[in-house]
């Protein structure tokens, strides 16, 4: 007998490996080298839990009373501990939750949040042409109005910013409307997807959006 | 199919780089037709063999792989860490800019510094100071790098042992109540020279406090000369300011006033206002030793020895008394032997023809005497209140306190340095110890220096000096007004400021810098708050105070005979990138090509061919000079242009204890100097040793192209498109393409179309836009070794031809100057025309071709166009294939072979690199250091930290193995055409627009002190770029490969005397004009 008896179940076992190993590289390929799927969905736990729902879904406060960078830098500024003691010496103000909040304040030592929101060092977005230009918050971070905690929605990958570059007109809407997360055209869905391409197509030739291609619009 | 004309062939060479290509030597050929030297493509030149690096990378893959096992299944967690108090006014992210100056020995240069997250990054001229382009030097430049240099003194010391900065400021405070006591008895200070007006009058203060302590001024190089001759030749304490803008017909004696001199940039600025192509053109006259900018942007250049200039002064002064004071009797005129008297008296009469537009400068390096016979010329010719304003040179009447104390060097003053009377000598600044041949028998020297260098051994107490950019302070520019000197962080290290130290020692109540400055400002808090906003108050007390007129005695030059091969002349010199030696420790300085030699990381022995073939050496060859009982050793540098019998040593260099990057760089000629920057007497020894040099000046070779294009002023009136017209025929015709150009189509919807022009006729080599290029694009330093393999990295090089007299080409022996048979009387004519080069400067920079042929060979299309015109570069694309390179008809591509940003300073010596594998940091092996964070390079703690804060943040840092280019500084285009979008929000007002102000300006163009450079939007009739295009000398490099270059040069004009004996039509356009055009295209 040339052949072991177990050579029988060895084409078995090697397609059934060999289906394995694919699986494996294919799924790894896709979770971590399409940009379909990077980073969508993180939401990391946060030092101080701060409710986006609360402050700017239920009491509306306006995105850009903490970011207030957002129209003038690259960066939207996280707000220092002092903004939060705006508000926080009134409400709240034993509550053990904000102790960071409350420490970073006196004694200037940061807080430590966890960047949920990250683009490579090599690309240079900037907050302020895109927000002052009608792009909403809502089209990169979704609607952080109702998270509690924040987490990515969208993959902030290369193919995801130049979907929108090729198309402008599919998300511009008056700048007076950016930090409005939930605003629509419409009510009406379909008058609504309409009146977003009559009015895109006008925002984008009336204002001359470049909604640049080329490398040196994010890449320097 | 017509190709361009190369070297060799029968119409012969334009311009030659260096004597190794005119003499067409197998080695430069091999050179030429390489793209990179020998072995560029090797990882090192011997041991590791392309074998051995397959076997080093396989194991650092399978290490890598590893590596990514473990490290690489989970997403790094970033923080962002907010401000607990948010500062006010303050927006994270945006560049705050502050007004400061950076002093300098004879004034201060007003600077704006940009500033991102409390760190300075980028310094630029103030644009707002009275005029001023914003333009810098180059010291000014990379002063920014020695902020962050690891090497920099961090701790006080006592005895070599660390002590509190408490116990050390105690120590002054003891050793103020000691002196108070004696009154000032034995104390002494040793200090640079300075024009802050605090400074004076702490200096009062010390003074009047203690009245028996001694005070020395000194600079290792004295720019004091120019006022202490004025102040004695006027007898009140003024200092000369020169217009070089007003004068017509300008003589430089000795004088490098667009490269060596202090305050060269304004020089430089004015000299280009007054040199625009057309009539008014004023005309420069050099008579130097040294080939210096000065000497290669003169219309008639004198090649003599710098012993003799004296006598030609003298001479010169004759003629020009002879013609205009009638009243002077006529003294016969002697020329030194072997020069033209005809040069001499068609210069004197071309300046006795413009009186009021004439302008007579000398040397910093000439003795006092020549300066005196300098101003009596210029008396003689108006040139006071018109092309020489007298500043005011102290803060009272009387002339007791000077704001800038004219320095001595080695003078009677300070021979009683070493006296036995000092017992404690306070040293403030400079590096006697290096550079002054000084031996204190101070009982106890106590010093406060900004490095641990040379003086730190010989000092009993060393204080840490602050950076300017880290301390208050105050000075005065050379045409008078007043500005701040404002930190912009606080000091890295603890570093104690100059004004707070002397204060100390004073004994005064108010030590504090700022006060100190706020107080002697005077004056409203809203007055200063202008002050510091404006970076500068023009003073009520900068009036300049002509007279013109005063009969200044011209002193009798004698004669020395001139320098033979028994008794050598050597002249010291400023280097143009290390200056005293200050910045030896600079990378950037280190690296920056020497406007005229082209040579990196060392000095030389320069001088001239016949010379060199006299004693019998070569490029390379170590020979010891021995001045007056001491020698120093060198390796030989043959320089054309330079005078028989001349040594020129820069100093500078051979520190012994720099730091990481300048300790054992060159060697050392403060060895032999003694005070005077003009020597004679000098034997010279062969040792038979050789060095190798590093220089840049055979890369990329243009081949004889006409690069360069100019004419003389009348050539050029009469016939003004010359660049365009003279050179077809030189060049085959330009043909259009057959196939369209995407980016045609892409113009259309475009916002803008950049471009640039670069002004030949105004620039004069400074070599500041390199440097600038360097400190805003994160350009890193490679190493002497890495330099002497073609692979710096500088995005921008400045290519400096020299050309000669096409006449004497038809003798072929003379293109082999070493070759035996020139050992004859061809030699000596040979020589004669050999060494009287001419010049020409210019700037190389990627030239944005529309038709890019880079972009058509990237495999991966990393090189891409944008539709502005911009041929970007995407560093994450790159796979580093360097075809682009190979297809760039320029050579402006870089590559970033050894990852030099990560490589540690002590690592760019070579010819050894070490890896990761191979290399500790911190005493741990870089691979365990790389697995805990990637980022780490093989930089130790305290280098990484420092050279991340100097980056600019705008621009990435690019890894090793990816070609980078010249942008176009795009991350300034982009920063402010965001900035405009963000300002049109709804609207259609996008545009930027040179007339509003929001075109941004590159950062050579911001740095160019002659405004050589103009970029802007060629779409746009009205910039100046476009109207600058539209000037019929401007021309594009290589045209006919139809790249179509977006950079294009306007060409060089000259302004010779049609008198002079030395007249003739630019040297390359005579080539052109004699060479046999016709036989153009056959090949």
């Amino acid at each position: 007998m040339i052949f072991p008896k177990w050579t029988n179940s060895l084409p078995l076992v090697l397609l059934i490996g060999a289906g394995l190993a694919g699986g494996g590289v294919a799924a790894g390929v896709t979770y971590y080298l399409t940009p379909k799927y990077t980073r969508a969905g993180y939401q990391p736990v946060q030092p101080v839990p701060f409710s986006h729902k609360i402050h700017a879904g239920q009491l509306g406060v306006d995105c850009r009373y903490c970011h207030n960078g957002v129209e003038k830098s690259w960066f939207s500024n996280l707000p220092g501990a002092s903004t939060c003691m705006n508000c926080h010496n009134q409400v709240l103000k034993d509550d053990p939750r904000l102790q960071i909040i409350r420490d970073s304040a006196a004694n200037n030592t940061p807080v430590p949040w966890v960047q949920v929101h990250i683009v490579p060092d090599y690309v240079y977005f900037n907050h302020s042409v895109h927000v002052t230009r009608g792009i909403s918050c809502v089209a990169c971070h979704g609607r952080v109005d109702q998270m509690d905690e924040v987490r990515e929605v969208k993959s902030m990958s290369m193919s995801f910013c130049l979907d929108c570059h090729r198309d402008p007109a599919a998300n511009i809407r008056p700048p007076s409307k950016v930090t409005d997360l939930g605003w629509q055209w419409s009510t009406n869905a379909a008058e609504a997807e309409h009146l977003q391409e009559v009015n895109g197509k006008k925002f984008v030739h009336d204002w001359k959006v470049e909604s640049l291609q080329s490398c040196s619009a994010c890449h320097r | 199919m017509n190709h361009s004309p190369t070297s060799n062939s029968a119409t012969g060479k334009r311009y030659w780089r260096s004597l190794d290509e005119l003499a067409d030597t197998p080695e430069f050929k091999d050179w030429l037709h390489r793209e990179f030297p020998v072995g560029a493509s090797e990882m090192v030149e011997d041991g590791q063999s392309r074998r051995n690096f397959l076997k080093i990378m396989s194991a650092s893959f399978a290490f890598a792989g590893i590596a990514t096992l473990g490290a690489g299944c989970r997403r790094p967690e970033e923080k962002l860490e907010p401000y607990g108090k948010q500062p006010e006014n303050y927006t994270y992210g945006d560049a705050q800019y502050f007004a400061t100056a950076m002093p300098t020995r004879t004034g201060a240069i007003p600077l704006v510094v940009k500033s991102y997250e409390g760190r300075p990054v980028k310094i630029e001229g103030n644009s707002l100071y009275p005029g001023s382009n914003g333009s810098t030097d180059r010291y000014a430049q990379a002063s920014i790098l020695d902020l962050y240099d690891p090497d920099r003194a961090r701790h006080f010391k006592h005895d070599g042992k660390v002590v509190s900065r408490e116990e050390a400021l105690g120590f002054l405070d003891e050793l103020s109540k000691k002196f108070a006591a004696k009154s000032g008895e034995g104390l002494a200070f040793l200090a640079e020279s300075s024009t802050s007006p605090s400074r004076a009058r702490l200096q009062k203060i010390i003074a009047d406090k203690f009245p028996k302590s001694q005070w020395f001024t000194y600079d290792a190089i004295d720019s004091g000369i120019h006022q202490r001759a004025a102040t004695q030749a006027f007898g009140r304490p003024v200092k000369p300011v020169f217009h070089f803008d007003k004068a017509k017909v300008i003589l430089s004696l000795d004088c490098d006033f667009l490269g060596g001199e202090d305050d060269s940039h304004n020089h430089i600025r004015k000299f280009a206002a007054g040199r625009k192509a057309g009539e008014g053109m004023s005309r420069l006259y050099a008579v130097e030793s040294l080939f210096t900018l000065t000497g290669a942007s003169a219309d008639h250049r004198l090649r003599v020895a710098a012993s003799l200039i004296g006598q030609i002064a003298q001479a010169i002064s004759l003629e020009v008394f002879g013609l205009t004071l009638p009243q002077a009797k006529s003294a016969p005129v002697t020329v030194p032997a072997g020069l033209d008297a005809k040069w001499i008296s068609e210069c004197a009469k071309d300046l006795a023809a413009n009186p009021g537009n004439a302008l007579v400068v000398t040397g910093q390096r000439q003795p006092l005497e020549v300066h005196l016979l300098a101003l009596a010329i210029n008396s003689a010719l108006g040139a006071f209140g018109n092309t020489i304003d007298l500043m005011p040179s102290s803060l009272n009447a009387n002339g007791s306190v000077y704001l800038s104390q004219p320095a001595e060097i080695a003078g009677a003053d300070l021979k009683n340095l070493d006296s036995d009377s000092i017992d404690t000598l306070i040293i403030l600044g400079g590096n006697p110890a290096y550079n002054l041949n000084w031996s204190s028998k101070a009982k106890s020297v106590v010093r406060l220096g900004y490095y641990e260098d040379e003086t730190t051994e010989k000092s009993k107490w060393n204080f840490p000096a602050t950076h300017y950019l880290e301390s208050w302070g105050d000075a005065i520019t050379s045409d008078g007004s007043m500005v701040p000197v404002q930190p912009l962080i606080q000091p890295l290290f603890g570093g104690l400021n100059e004004l707070e130290f002397i204060a100390r020692i004073a004994g005064e109540s108010q030590t504090s810098a700022y006060e100190i400055v706020r107080s002697g400002f005077g004056d409203t808090d809203e007055n200063w708050k202008k002050f510091l906003f404006a970076g500068y108050v023009q003073s009520a007390k900068a009036v300049p105070t002509n007279d013109n007129g005063k009969a200044i005695e011209a002193p009798f030059i004698k004669s020395y005979s001139p320098p033979s091969a028994n008794g050598f002349e050597v002249i010291f010199y400023r280097d143009a990138k290390l200056d005293d030696g200050r910045y030896a420790n600079n990378g950037w300085m280190q690296e920056l090509p020497d406007p005229i030699t082209k040579m990196t990381w060392d000095n030389a022995v320069l001088i001239s061919r016949k010379t060199a073939r006299d004693i019998g050496v070569a490029n390379g060859d170590i020979v010891e000079i021995s001045l007056n009982g001491k020698t120093v050793s060198g390796p030989i540098w043959t320089q054309p242009g330079m005078a028989d019998y001349s040594l020129g040593l820069a100093l500078g260099y051979g520190r012994e204890k720099a730091g990481r990057v300048g300790t054992g760089v060159g060697f050392n000629a403060y060895k032999i100097f003694f005070g005077k920057y003009i020597e004679t007497g000098a034997t010279i020894k062969k040792t038979g040793e050789t060095y190798t040099l590093a220089c840049t000046q055979h890369h990329w070779s243009m081949e004889g192209r006409p690069a360069v294009r100019e004419a003389n002023l009348d050539e050029f009136i009469k016939e003004p498109t010359f660049a365009q017209e003279k050179f077809h025929g030189v060049e085959p015709p330009v043909v259009q393409s057959l196939y369209p150009n995407p980016l045609d189509e892409a113009k259309k919807t475009a916002l803008h179309q950049w471009g640039m022009t670069v002004d030949l006729n105004a620039c004069v080599g400074c070599g500041t836009c390199v440097v600038a290029c360097q400190s805003e694009n994160n350009i890193p330093i490679v190493g002497k070794d890495q330099v002497k393999r073609g692979r710096e990295m500088h995005w921008m090089r400045i290519d400096r031809y020299y050309t000669s007299d096409p006449k004497r080409k038809n003798n072929p022996s003379i293109f082999d100057p070493r070759s035996d048979e020139n050992q004859t009387d061809e030699k000596q004519q040979f020589a004669e025309w050999i060494d009287d080069v001419q010049a020409v400067n210019q700037p190389m920079l990627c030239q944005q071709c529309e038709a890019a042929p880079c972009e058509s060979v990237c495999p991966v299309n990393a090189t891409v166009h944008d539709q502005e015109g911009l041929n970007v570069m995407a560093y994450n694309r790159c796979i580093g294939t360097r075809y682009c390179s190979n297809n760039c008809p320029y050579k402006v591509r870089r590559f970033n072979y050894l990852d030099f940003n990560k490589r540690p300073l002590t690592e760019l010596k070579g010819t050894i690199y070490s890896t990761t594998l191979t290399h500790k940091t911190d005493g741990e092996w870089d691979l365990l250091r790389w697995w805990k964070d990637p980022n780490s390079g093989m930089r130790s703690e305290d280098e990484w930290d420092l050279i991340k804060l100097s980056k600019n943040p705008d621009v990435t840092v690019r890894m090793r193995g990816v070609m980078e280019k010249c942008t176009y500084c795009t991350q300034r285009i982009e920063h402010a055409k965001i900035a405009q979008k963000a300002k049109a929000g709804a609207s259609d007002h996008v545009r930027l627009s040179e007339a509003a102000g929001t075109v941004p300006k590159t950062a050579c163009q911001q740095a160019c002190p002659a405004g050589a450079i103009t970029f802007g939007d060629v779409s746009d009739p009205d910039s100046s770029v476009s109207k600058l295009k539209l000037l019929p000398q401007n021309y594009s490099v290589l045209a006919d490969l139809l790249t179509k270059p977006r950079t294009t040069y306007l060409a060089r004009i000259r302004n010779p005397n049609p008198h002079m004996p030395d007249y003739h039509d630019p040297f390359s356009t005579e080539e052109y004009e004699n060479g046999s055009l016709t036989k153009k295209g056959t090949s």
